[in-house]
């Protein structure tokens, strides 16, 4: 049964990063993109990690996927030229081209014989190991609350700099465009 | 650790400090908070300290190469004096960016746990990212911060699936863990290791911008305001270094004869493309670009015959470097400002034509950087040049030396140029105008470039 589940969820994981990369319609990938990030959600809770699985919906398919969603509605986009088509009335329509797909393929297939390869020659140590579910949120808050205080603390400064730098890239405030 | 607490605190008093109508505080100020952290950098000379359970470990080499970047940080904020006539510009927010991403130096410096080498990497490159597109009206500057900004993310992430790899394989982030961890299995090394191994270098090379993954770095460094290109060829490329030479020579030392030989084909192809890309260029920012790749390339041999002397010379090197480089970017940024031709600013190699005439000063200045990244001698670069020469000797790796030896003779024709524009071509008849503190910054830089060359024994024995 748990087999049957996690096959599933590991088929929505690829065919949605596999429908990502055939569709041209750029709306259409955010929308695989969510199938795809969801089943790496349920795979992190079959493998009993659930705090990551939480932050995955909460991060990926909340935020990122959202912003990526308001990207293409907020893209300026120029007039079809065949206005007669059926694509033309519809709104949010980019369309990305296909274009020198050998390399990145070579280089794709290189990478999965490599990883793959890697996995299986692994000894993974814990694997047969069966341990108890148990949350992991209380383990990882006092982690994060004691032994690694210093780099939780340290992101604030990742994050300020982050705001600053975005408020300035985005602010109008130059007083020569107004002269 | 005590300079990063400083240097984030500072940053934010600066971001307070651009409340106030006037910007003419802000400059001395940023001096003195630098000045302040390099202080307190010091106040651990001589000690081991490890901080925070495992986080930071600070000892003599981690405090030298504070000093550096520190050092050049200092130099490049202090030509900074043109931001405060700029109506378009906002201090406040580049001398606060500044301040932070000298944190994330400093944590790439001192790291002892591999988090603390990633929120490093991030805090320093988000903050370089939008110091590459501050000039938001020019177009180049705009696609300088986004390649530089997609470029960097990629590298990020393969970084991380490295560390995680790393972890999976030994079971720590702590950079001597994963040494004992190498000690304790010397024959049964889990494959996960040499795949860490592989994607942390590739992360780190991408920051350091060695060849193959320094496609980025000549439109980067080209748009990037020419300030923040001087930052950015310095203090990144030191902390890089330092970051690489540290998980290499702790962690990584027991698995040597893994990693070595593809560090070496790197280094010659780094050596290659920089050298023979920057003959052809017409603009001296893209050279000094191709010429940063590379100085990465000479860096990577002392990585590659990683010795008793390799800490050694990259201070003295990165040191050499840093002060030529900036002393170099501080000439160019008075002449292209005041010197533009039908384009606007003119960075080409012929805003130099004639300048030693006019202007003695700036023309000296130039050929001693020129020289001293050419590697001539009684300048700073020879003998950084020769320490890493001299490690490759050491580790009997001489074919790489003879090919270095080739590389930088090819170098010294592009830097040659700069020199015979300066000295032989007729140019403006006008001199370029300079500010008094300015010219102080340029001649420190070049008197510390020369006495490092006449005396090299003094950077000697520290580490």
């Amino acid at each position: 049964m748990l087999n049957l589940i996690f096959y599933a969820f590991a088929a929505l994981t690829l065919g949605g990063s596999l429908a990502v990369l055939i569709t041209r319609n750029v709306m259409y990938s955010a929308f695989f993109l969510l199938l795809s990030l969801i089943g790496v959600a349920a795979l992190f809770v079959l493998a009993s990690a659930d705090l990551l699985a939480v932050a995955q919906v909460m991060i990926y398919v909340g935020g990122v996927l959202v912003l990526v969603i308001f990207g293409v509605m907020l893209t300026h986009k120029p007039k079809p030229e065949t206005t007669t088509g059926p694509q033309a009335a519809r709104p949010n329509y980019i369309l990305t081209q296909h274009r020198a797909w050998l390399w990145p393929l070579l280089v794709a297939a290189g990478l999965f014989t490599a990883f793959y390869s890697l996995i299986s020659r692994i000894h993974f140590s814990l694997f047969e190991h069966r341990a108890p579910f148990q949350t992991s949120v209380d383990t990882i808050g006092k982690q994060l609350m004691t032994e690694y205080i210093i780099p939780f603390e340290i992101a604030g400064i990742l994050l300020l700099a982050a705001l600053v730098g975005a408020t300035y890239l985005s602010s109008q405030g130059d007083r020569t465009n107004n002269q | 650790m005590l300079p990063i607490i400083l240097l984030s605190v500072f940053g934010i008093v600066l971001l307070f400090m651009g409340f106030l109508k006037s910007k003419v505080l802000l400059l001395p100020a940023t001096l003195v908070f630098i000045l302040a952290a390099l202080a307190t950098t010091f106040m651990d000379w001589g000690k081991t300290y490890l901080y925070f359970q495992n986080m930071l470990l600070t000892n003599n080499l981690a405090i030298l190469f504070t000093t550096i970047v520190l050092l050049s940080a200092f130099m490049v904020v202090a030509l900074s004096n043109s931001f405060i006539e700029d109506e378009q510009a906002q201090p406040a927010e580049y001398y606060a960016l500044l301040l932070f991403s000298l944190v994330g130096a400093i944590m790439m410096i001192s790291f002892e746990n591999l988090i603390m080498l990633f929120v490093g990497v991030e805090i320093l490159s988000v903050a370089m990212y939008v110091l590459a597109g501050s000039d938001k009206h020019s177009p180049r500057s705009n696609e300088a911060a986004l390649k530089y900004f997609l470029m960097g993310a990629f590298a990020t992430g393969i970084m991380l699936f490295g560390i995680a790899l790393l972890y999976g394989a030994t079971g720590t982030f702590v950079v001597s863990g994963i040494k004992s961890y190498v000690y304790t299995n010397a024959y049964g090394v889990s494959l996960l290791l040499y795949m860490g191994i592989i994607l942390l270098l590739i992360g780190m090379l991408f920051k350091v911008s060695a060849a193959p993954f320094h496609f980025w770095t000549p439109d980067v460094y080209d748009g990037t305001p020419g300030l923040f290109t001087a930052f950015m060829s310095t203090v990144v490329k030191t902390a890089g270094f330092a970051a690489l030479f540290r998980v290499l020579s702790v962690s990584f030392v027991g698995v040597y004869s893994f990693w070595w030989g593809t560090l070496a084909a790197l280094t010659c192809l780094t050596l290659l493309i920089g050298n023979v890309t920057a003959v052809y260029q017409t603009s001296f920012k893209r050279m000094m670009a191709y010429s940063s790749i590379s100085h990465a390339g000479y860096l990577l041999i002392g990585l590659t015959a990683l010795g008793t002397q390799t800490k050694q010379a990259l201070v003295f090197y990165s040191l050499a470097y840093s002060l030529a480089t900036i002393s170099a970017f501080g000439v160019l940024l008075v002449v292209s400002r005041q010197r533009q031709d039908t384009n606007g600013v003119n960075e080409n190699f012929d805003a130099f034509n004639g300048l030693a005439r006019q202007n003695p000063l700036l023309g000296f200045v130039m050929a001693v950087s020129m020289l001293s990244l050419a590697g001539i001698p009684l300048t700073a670069g020879f003998w950084g040049k020769f320490m890493i020469f001299t490690t490759a000797a050491d580790k009997g790796i001489y074919w790489i030396l003879v090919f270095a030896v080739l590389m930088s003779t090819v170098g010294i024709y592009y830097y040659f140029r700069v020199i015979i524009a300066m000295y032989f071509r007729e140019g403006a008849a006008e001199p370029v105008k300079v500010a008094p503190f300015y010219r102080y910054v340029l001649i420190a830089a070049t008197i510390l470039t020369l006495v490092l060359g006449l005396a090299p024994g003094l950077l000697e024995g520290l580490v």
